[in-house]
């Protein structure tokens, strides 16, 4: 158990000893690019595959696999709710809602009412040996929750800018007195091999796509009346029909969060659990794809706390009592050169945390900018068969 | 391209759904394991079974019945309940009969420890006079601090300032090369490293292989001799091939390609591989064995032997210690047994194979992003090579 718990959590150190420690934290961080253990360049991900649409009793659902055998499910589920509504804003929002009827028969209703609340949106989380009040499964879905409510577009002018003003949360408004609400269910299947946040952030990317919610038959403050043809079903984020390419710079898109780590110099994507070991920073980045500008939009950046903070210290060997050959000797040795805590080429040392700025607008560029990692991470995920 | 997604592999569509899906993650799932032969149900499996016709063709799950005819005998990997006549699984993998006795052939196994095994272990846990040390078998196996290399030039007993610094020799996490010295009667292994060739690891990458390791490539490779070529042979022979499996010689030295130099392999025969820059100290030690003593060589070794400081590793080397890494990978996902003569054939494949992607994508810059990524198609054309081979 607690060694399941070391793999999974980024504040854990996983069991590695100084040594690979330190030919990892080399290999990462040589000046001219990092070798991987497993050779891929820095920005390249591990291939995964990907299915969305297989849960019958979900509005969408997905799965996604990485090649080591880690996968997730995520199953989204909409029901329609009454909307809880303060007293005064009740009022006030009748008053406005008078006006609306007045100056345009009520069909703009909804520009008006497009503000949801982020609690409509639920997440649970659910990764084997983990309670689901434990501190990792709990502080990932509120990584994830928050970058997916408070995407908000902006007044939208878009091709799918309508529909999706106000973000996920202005979408799920049915009327003034009702919404919908959304339970995303995430569960990873198999044992967490590295932070599973990836994992986790694509496959739930996926599966909202692939959400539908039925068709609105009702109009306007009408109880809400929904047309029973699941094909007649409307996507909760629209696609194009005008094919990929378009859509792809122009939609309103779930947020995706990547996990980015830097070591030296390097930035390195998708690290596996060996490159979270050594890292001098982790950082979750969330960025999505709105109406209102050309690239990305940066949501928020959380650090997480790098395990290599707690690692062993390896011993150099002039202070190794077993490699000087006796105890006398080492003592000696210890008495004429304390140690200094400096860095011995060769020898690990813990990172002691703190980041250059350098660093951060360097990953943050490689994410954000124009056919930069997070695009390509955005536009394969559209590339996957929805429906 | 950062990001490949892939379509899921659906191996039959006749395949009950949960089970396509387990097929397309497992490692295991190629290999002539035929599971939707015939819509093949429980009953008419053993059905077929008892007429003594298809044994061995699907998989089978722990709890499932093998057989309720009692003319079988029980063999590894079944049990009877007492009171009836039917043989049940124990394991998930597939059938072996040998004449009228009847075992499961598990397509994935821990360890067992026998005596003589070299195995890779990473310390767990340090004791008063031992250290407990992982070797993927069920339980934890010891290495007393009796059974060290103790520094200080000679051959001596372990004394009380030993004991007290324990942890200088191994601690907590540190990877280990040893020797099974003993195996308990619970299954346990006591370990040794009173020999050069063993002890802390260090100038490397570690690397956990999958597959049934060392129990079932024994077991196959004991129906090696009896006629079969291991790998791809039969069901039964491909499901268990996968891992490293008990060879002549479990550590040797590459001189890579590429400028990268000597790198040692160790495979363990519990699955734990180490691959490191080759130690010139070791090398001297051993080639001149005739004029150094034996003591001479305790105190040659004993300067290093413990030392968590690693030398100066070119990037070069680096590079072939990581593509080394990959080739295992690659084989173990192909289902491919892990020894000296596929691990080298993969490293000459992959060298090949490097050159040919080379030549085709010379101009395209896409060509360098990524390419000592070996995965998708340059693995699968490196299996074909080694395949041919063999």
């Amino acid at each position: 158990m607690t060694a399941q718990r070391q793999a999974s959590s980024a504040s854990q150190t996983p069991l590695i000893s100084p040594a690979e420690l330190s030919y990892l934290y080399t290999s990462l961080s040589l000046p001219d690019g990092p070798i991987r253990p497993d050779g891929r360049s820095p920005t390249q991900f591990r291939p995964l595959t990907a299915e969305t649409d297989i849960l019958p009793g979900t509005n969408g659902s997905a799965r996604v696999g990485f090649a080591d055998g880690t996968q997730a499910i995520v199953g989204v589920k909409a029901e329609v709710e009454k909307t809880v509504v303060a007293a005064e804003a009740l009022n006030l929002s009748q008053q406005q809602t008078q006006e609306d009827y007045a100056d345009n028969e009520g069909g703009e209703g909804q520009k008006t009412s497009s503000h949801g609340h982020g609690s409509w949106v639920q997440m649970s989380i659910e990764i084997p040996g983990f309670r689901d009040d434990d501190a990792l499964p709990v502080f990932l879905s509120e990584m994830m929750r928050e970058p997916l409510v408070e995407s908000v577009a902006g007044a939208g002018d878009g091709l799918g800018g309508d529909e999706m003003a106000g973000g996920l949360k202005g979408r799920l408004v049915i009327n003034k007195r009702w919404h919908w609400r959304l339970y995303i269910d995430v569960l990873l299947l198999s044992q967490p091999l590295s932070y599973p946040l990836p994992l986790l952030s694509l496959t739930t990317h996926l599966a909202l796509l692939s959400t539908k919610l039925p068709k609105l038959k009702s109009k306007g403050e009408e109880d809400p009346f929904f047309d029973d043809d699941w094909n007649a079903a409307e996507y909760l984020y629209p696609r194009s029909q005008s094919g990929p390419r378009l859509s792809s710079t122009k939609q309103v898109r779930p947020p995706v969060t990547l996990l980015v780590i830097s070591v030296g110099d390097n930035v390195i994507f998708d690290p596996n659990r060996e490159e979270i070991a050594v890292a001098d920073t982790v950082l979750a980045v969330s960025v999505t794809q709105d109406s209102d500008s050309d690239g990305l939009k940066l949501l928020s950046i959380r650090t997480v706390d790098p395990p290599s903070r707690l690692t062993q210290p390896g011993v150099s060997n002039s202070e190794n009592v077993a490699t000087l050959g006796s105890t006398a000797a080492a003592e000696e040795a210890a008495m004429t050169d304390p140690s200094t805590g400096e860095e011995v080429a060769g020898v690990w040392r813990p990172r002691r945390g703190g980041v250059k700025r350098r660093t951060i607008a360097k990953m943050l560029k490689l994410v954000l900018q124009k056919g930069g990692v997070g695009e390509e991470v955005l536009e394969g995920l559209e590339g996957v068969q929805v429906g | 391209m950062a990001i490949t997604i892939l379509p899921p592999v659906v191996e039959d569509v006749d395949v009950p759904y949960s089970d396509s899906e387990d097929d397309a993650m497992s490692v295991d799932s190629d290999g002539g394991v035929d599971l939707a032969a015939g819509d093949a149900t429980r009953p008419s499996k053993r059905v077929r079974l008892v007429e003594g016709t298809n044994i061995g063709a699907g998989v089978l799950t722990p709890g499932e019945i093998v057989t309720d005819d009692p003319q079988w005998m029980r063999g590894h990997g079944t049990y009877t309940n007492p009171l009836s006549t039917s043989i049940i699984a124990t394991v998930a993998g597939t059938v072996q009969k040998t004449n009228k006795l009847l075992s499961v052939q598990p397509l994935r196994a821990r360890y067992t420890p026998e005596i003589g095994d070299l195995v890779v272990g990473r310390i767990v846990e340090v004791q008063s006079r031992r250290w407990k040390v992982d070797v993927a078998a069920p339980l934890l196996a010891q290495l007393p601090l009796s059974a060290i290399n103790l520094p200080g030039g000679i051959l001596r007993r372990r004394t009380s300032a030993d004991e007290l610094q324990i942890r200088t020799f191994f601690s907590e996490g540190d990877l280990v090369v040893a020797e099974v010295q003993s195996v308990h009667s619970d299954g346990g292994a006591s370990l040794h490293t009173r020999s050069l060739k063993y002890g802390k690891l260090r100038n490397g990458v570690f690397l956990a292989v999958t597959g049934t390791g060392g129990s079932g490539a024994s077991s196959s490779s004991v129906k090696g001799t009896s006629g079969a070529s291991a790998t791809g042979a039969g069901a039964g022979g491909a499901a268990g091939a996968g891992g490293v499996v008990r060879s002549r010689r479990q550590v040797w030295t590459i001189n890579t390609a590429n400028g990268g130099g000597d790198v040692d392999v160790i495979l363990g025969v519990n699955g734990y591989i180490w691959i490191s820059k080759h130690a010139d100290g070791a090398a001297a030690a051993s080639s001149t064995t005739e004029n150094v003593s034996i003591t001479r060589m305790e105190e040659m070794v004993s300067s290093s032997i413990y030392s968590s400081q690693n030398d100066d590793i070119p990037p070069q080397t680096r590079r072939e210690i990581a593509r080394l890494a990959q080739c295992i990978r690659v084989l173990v996902n192909g289902g491919v047994r892990v020894d000296e003569e596929t691990v080298m054939g993969a490293y000459e494949a992959s060298l090949q194979v490097d050159l040919e992607v080379g030549d085709e994508e010379d101009e395209e810059d896409r060509g360098k992003e990524g390419r000592e990524y070996l995965e998708g198609d340059k693995a699968r054309r490196i299996l074909d090579l080694v395949l041919q081979q063999l």
